[in-house]
């Protein structure tokens, strides 16, 4: 129906509109674009063209150190998924399942609101002092360790995210369900494994992808709490940025790029053959 | 995100009928009372850890700088003292050039989450309506797919493009556009021209949810009912993508407002913003006192403008809602 | 604070564990607070590993952009098998603020102090005591450059390169002759308007206003920073477009006309772009910074073997043109002018100085007036921004 609207009443607002489309659709993916084109420049100097060629792919994956940024910034983000994943989700069950007004509850989504609303520089300048005193003055050897650093500042930085979908997930369902299964004698776990998870699936995945985006994109806070060895992508190209940007940021981003495109074809294809729809899961994923 | 801002409304959607545990109602079964308290007490223990990592890991550092804040910097080299605490930092903090960058980020975030609603709201709009549900989600991952590229990599393809020396001057300028070298890297505009599509995706998402929500039927009620298709748009669509646009302006304007990496890449000394500044008392500097002064300052800054936008979200809905006498279905995402 | 460390050493593991549990539980109540506002001041720094002869997989250099070849880097790598990291700051500042905030986790290993830093750092326990039996190649170091006054003895530092600091322009866009720093102020305020860029450190970006008035650039007098501050903040910021560490990234771009610049990275900076005989590296009258770049080692640094080998691997005499000539400032080894002039290095004035030049210099020192300076540099990054 739709489809046949679409093309039976094309005034010229809804020219205007597919316009306007294409050229946002062409702002978004213009600097992308660029970057594409300046990976197979084989001068010295990102910004200066000079002639084309692969030089960049290869210098850039016979780098070290780049290679090393890119699996810690993908360690990381796995790390950030799980953790974020696992604390959201049972932060997300838990105020599903929460009495209308229970103090707990209000408290918590308030902190975990005001996780959100709180600038990414104040939780960078925050962490770095918190890590060093607890890991350094109270002894606790684990925080002095880079990537433990970035998964957790990441996952909290994410931990909301996945509690808000998890619990808009649960939000609806009938908690006689629940009590039916406790009739019939199941256990909590039981409950919990058998109804609740299955239902929160959807969400949980949308959290989990969420959170793994956020974390490999994130820069600010990163930056505030990496260390050498330890440094994830972004920072990697944010201080590369200040001294003189080769191509191989360009031709490691666009080998990402890529990755990602591939990553995102096998989720919409795994979303199929599961029967959800990306439309769906974006959905679940806007806040 | 609007049911973050307002947590009570949760309750709303839950479609329970008849005796209902979550209300209190006093159960029929007293078999079930205790079922009852031990769910209960199940869900506040298994909030536990959420509760636990959220205090350490968040209220716990950020008390640690609301603290810091009260402190000084006794000399060079220390970042901060805390024997005597006082509120000196917070004038110090506004006084001199914090002023001035502040509010030229207060414009940059506020013209950049402005220009970012000015942009999605057409494209939700026919990404939602006008494209066909077949290519939407093709659509719709195509908006997500520069979200998934890194936000510094972007940023440098527009650093390349702006360059005086790039193509895109070249170009101008061999097609007679431009008699000068394009000078817009390191300016404002830069920066502004670098958020705006830094964040434009996440004003995107929740639009389309909001618009896509409010369904066809309505509208097509409201052509049925001989209304315009800018009466339409006005009073059922707009109305029904208001939470969209409300969360749509969070998503955008609270990391733009702290964000300093857009500005770093772009702005050169002219686009600098606040998040610059505060890093700056972090990283070379070396005030803590006063860098943690101006990042309660920004939080509070953020929440204020937060608020009068809700202040006047309000303002216009009650007065929107004394003009329609008819009340459409509240538009929960 | 200099005692601390020694405690942590003793510190038995069992005290360790007890100090976590504590740790734990005051977290949870957030008690921690509480325990923090009683120390006031926390100056405990994490230990280094000791050095076990046994080079470790990776290390983490921390320097100022580009300032070691790539090459060399790459050889230490493929030689030892180690994995090294460079990650760069733009100021000394942004160096000390990163190791004493971290106090021994920041994870770097070799970092490059410039000398009026290091006794501050040293007071502050954020350097270790360099191991010269790791470090054969120090006989190779010029006696010129060793037992400097803010190290004497070379216990934590070995000279790395010095140099000095002017200014370069585009003399396509500037046709007139620039030999002082009042040139640098006037042509800043007309053809280089907007497309001026200073360095990214407070004492040069004072130093260029204190020198235009003749005084010391390492002055305490607050009247001298007052009028030096007045110059900065109304004639030279409003037409700054960026701070920059490395100059040699600002005249590829192509936004700038004028550059206030370390001369190695200008000739840097000339070698890399398209059209060298356009630009121009003045050592501007009658004054400028002398400074002596140091290899150290961080307090904390987690691969102390591979830190000191890697700076003996630096001080190789067989390698030191590569690396003056990638660098473009003289680095502290026997004869090297005369390595130089066999090795017949492209623009070897902007590399060393004449005798003329240097006699003129004065070498950059803390003092308690350069939070003045860091203040002075705040409002002026602000004004520009303005």
């Amino acid at each position: 129906m739709a489809r046949k609207n679409t093309f039976a009443r094309r005034t010229p607002t809804d020219i205007a509109l597919h316009v306007w489309g294409i050229i946002v659709f062409i702002y978004l993916f213009v600097p992308i674009a660029v970057i594409i084109a300046y990976s197979f420049n084989n001068g010295k100097v990102l910004a200066n063209f000079q002639d084309f060629g692969l030089g960049a792919y290869i210098s850039g994956i016979n780098n070290d150190v780049i290679i090393s940024s890119v699996v810690t910034s993908l360690q990381a983000a796995l790390g950030t998924a799980i953790v974020a994943t696992i604390f959201g989700t049972l932060g997300g069950v838990a105020l599903a399942r929460a009495r209308r007004g229970a103090l707990w509850a209000l408290g918590l989504t308030g902190l975990l609101g005001l996780t959100l609303v709180t600038p990414e520089i104040v939780d960078g300048i925050s962490f770095l002092p918190w890590f060093v005193t607890v890991g350094v003055d109270w002894g606790v050897s684990p925080l002095n360790n880079g990537l433990v650093r970035l998964i957790i500042s990441h996952a909290m930085f994410s931990m909301a995210i996945v509690t808000f979908i998890v619990r808009a997930r649960l939000a609806g369902i009938d908690t006689r369900l629940e009590d039916a299964a406790a009739d019939l004698g199941a256990t909590p776990w039981n409950r919990f494994k058998d109804i609740i998870l299955p239902i929160a699936a959807p969400g949980i995945f949308a959290g989990a992808l969420m959170s793994f985006t956020v974390s490999l994109d994130n820069t600010i806070l990163s930056s505030f709490v990496q260390q050498p060895g330890y440094t994830p992508w972004p920072v990697y190209i944010f201080s590369a940025v200040r001294v003189a940007l080769r191509p191989e940021v360009a031709a490691i981003s666009t080998l990402m790029f890529l990755l990602t495109l591939l990553a995102l074809a096998f989720v919409a294809v795994v979303l199929r053959k599961t029967g959800g729809s990306s439309t769906e899961i974006i959905k679940t994923m806007a806040p | 995100m609007s049911t973050q801002t307002h947590p009570t409304t949760r309750s709303d959607a839950s479609p329970n009928t008849g005796p209902n545990p979550k209300t209190g109602t006093p159960p029929k079964l007293g078999s079930k009372s205790d079922r009852f308290a031990t769910r209960v007490f199940g869900a506040a223990a298994m909030s536990f850890p959420t509760w636990a990592y959220v205090l350490f890991f968040f209220i716990a550092p950020v008390a640690l700088v609301v603290f810091y804040s009260f402190g000084y910097k006794p000399d060079q080299f220390t970042a901060v003292a805390t024997d005597q605490l006082s509120f000196d930092r917070y004038p110090e903090a506004m006084s001199g050039a914090f002023v001035t960058t502040f509010f030229a980020t207060l414009r940059i975030s506020v013209l950049g989450t402005i220009l970012c609603l000015l942009i999605a709201l057409p494209f939700a709009y026919w990404l939602a309506i006008k494209v066909s549900p077949a290519r939407r989600s093709l659509a719709l991952a195509l908006v997500m797919v520069p979200f998934w590229t890194n936000f510094l990599v972007r940023t440098l393809g527009w650093q390349i493009m702006l360059s005086p020396d790039g193509f895109l001057s070249n170009w101008m300028q061999g097609l007679g556009l431009l008699d000068a070298p394009l000078d817009i890297l390191y300016t404002r505009t830069a920066v502004q021209i670098g958020v705006v599509y830094n964040y434009l995706p996440l004003m995107i998402l929740p639009l389309f949810v909001a618009i896509d929500a409010s369904g066809h039927k309505l509208r097509e009620a409201s052509y049925d009912l001989g209304a315009g298709k800018v009466t339409t748009f006005l009073k059922v669509t707009l109305p029904m993508a208001m939470p969209g646009v409300v969360s749509g302006c969070l998503l955008v304007f609270i990391p733009l407002n702290g964000d300093y990496v857009t500005a770093t890449v772009l702005g050169g000394a002219s686009g600098s913003m606040i998040g610059q500044l505060i890093a700056n008392q972090f990283n070379t500097a070396q005030n803590w006192a006063l860098g943690a002064a101006m990042a309660m300052i920004l939080i509070i800054a953020t929440l204020a403008v937060v608020g009068i936008g809700f202040a006047l979200l309000w303002l216009g809905r009650t007065i929107a809602a004394r003009i329609n006498s008819v009340q459409l279905t509240d538009g929960r995402v | 604070m200099g005692q601390n460390p020694d405690v942590r050493f003793l510190a038995p593991r069992t005290a360790a564990a007890r100090l976590s549990r504590r740790a734990v539980l005051a977290g949870f109540g957030v008690v921690g607070l509480g325990a923090l506002s009683a120390c006031g001041r926390n100056t405990k720094m994490a230990a280094s590993p000791a050095v076990d002869g046994k080079l470790e997989s990776k290390l983490n250099l921390y320097s100022w952009g580009d300032y070691d070849n790539p090459a060399l880097i790459d050889a230490f790598r493929s030689k030892n098998d180690v994995l090294v990291q460079v990650d760069s700051y733009g100021s000394n500042e942004e160096l000390i603020a990163k190791l004493s905030t971290s106090r021994g986790t920041s994870g770097y290993d070799v970092v490059v102090p410039t000398g009026s830093n290091i006794p501050q750092m040293l007071k502050h326990n954020l350097l270790q005591e360099l191991d010269f039996s790791l470090i054969p190649n120090f006989a190779h170091v010029d006696p010129n450059f060793t037992d400097q006054y803010f190290d004497p003895g070379n216990k934590h530092s070995i000279c790395k390169a010095w140099g000095t600091t002017g200014y370069v322009y585009n003399t396509t866009k500037i046709s007139r002759e620039m030999t002082s720093w009042q040139d640098f102020i006037d042509v800043a305020q007309d053809e280089a308007a907007g497309t001026t860029s200073l360095l990214e450190d407070p004492w040069e970006v004072s130093a260029l206003a204190l020198a235009s008035l003749g005084y010391s650039l390492n002055t305490e007098d607050e009247g001298e920073l007052e009028e030096a501050r007045t110059i900065l903040l109304e004639k030279v910021a409003p037409n700054v477009k960026a701070y920059i560490g490395n100059v040699a990234t600002g005249m590829i771009q192509g936004s700038f006309t004028l550059l206030q610049a370390f001369n190695g990275d200008a000739r840097q900076g000339m070698s890399e772009v398209p059209d060298p005989e356009n630009w121009k590296f003045v050592f501007p009258t009658p004054s400028a910074n002398l400074w002596m770049d140091n290899w150290a080692i961080a307090t904390g640094a987690p691969h102390p073997d591979a830190a000191h080998a890697f700076i003996n691997h630096m001080l190789n005499p067989d390698t030191a043109i590569e690396q003056l000539d990638y660098i473009g400032y003289p680095i502290g080894i026997k004869g090297l002018e005369e390595l130089a002039v066999k090795a017949d290095l492209t623009q070897p004035e902007l590399i060393f100085p004449t005798q003329k030049v240097l006699d003129r210099l004065e070498a950059s020192k803390q003092t308690p007036a350069d939070q003045i300076r860091t203040k002075i540099f705040a409002d002026a990054q602000a004004r520009s921004g303005a």
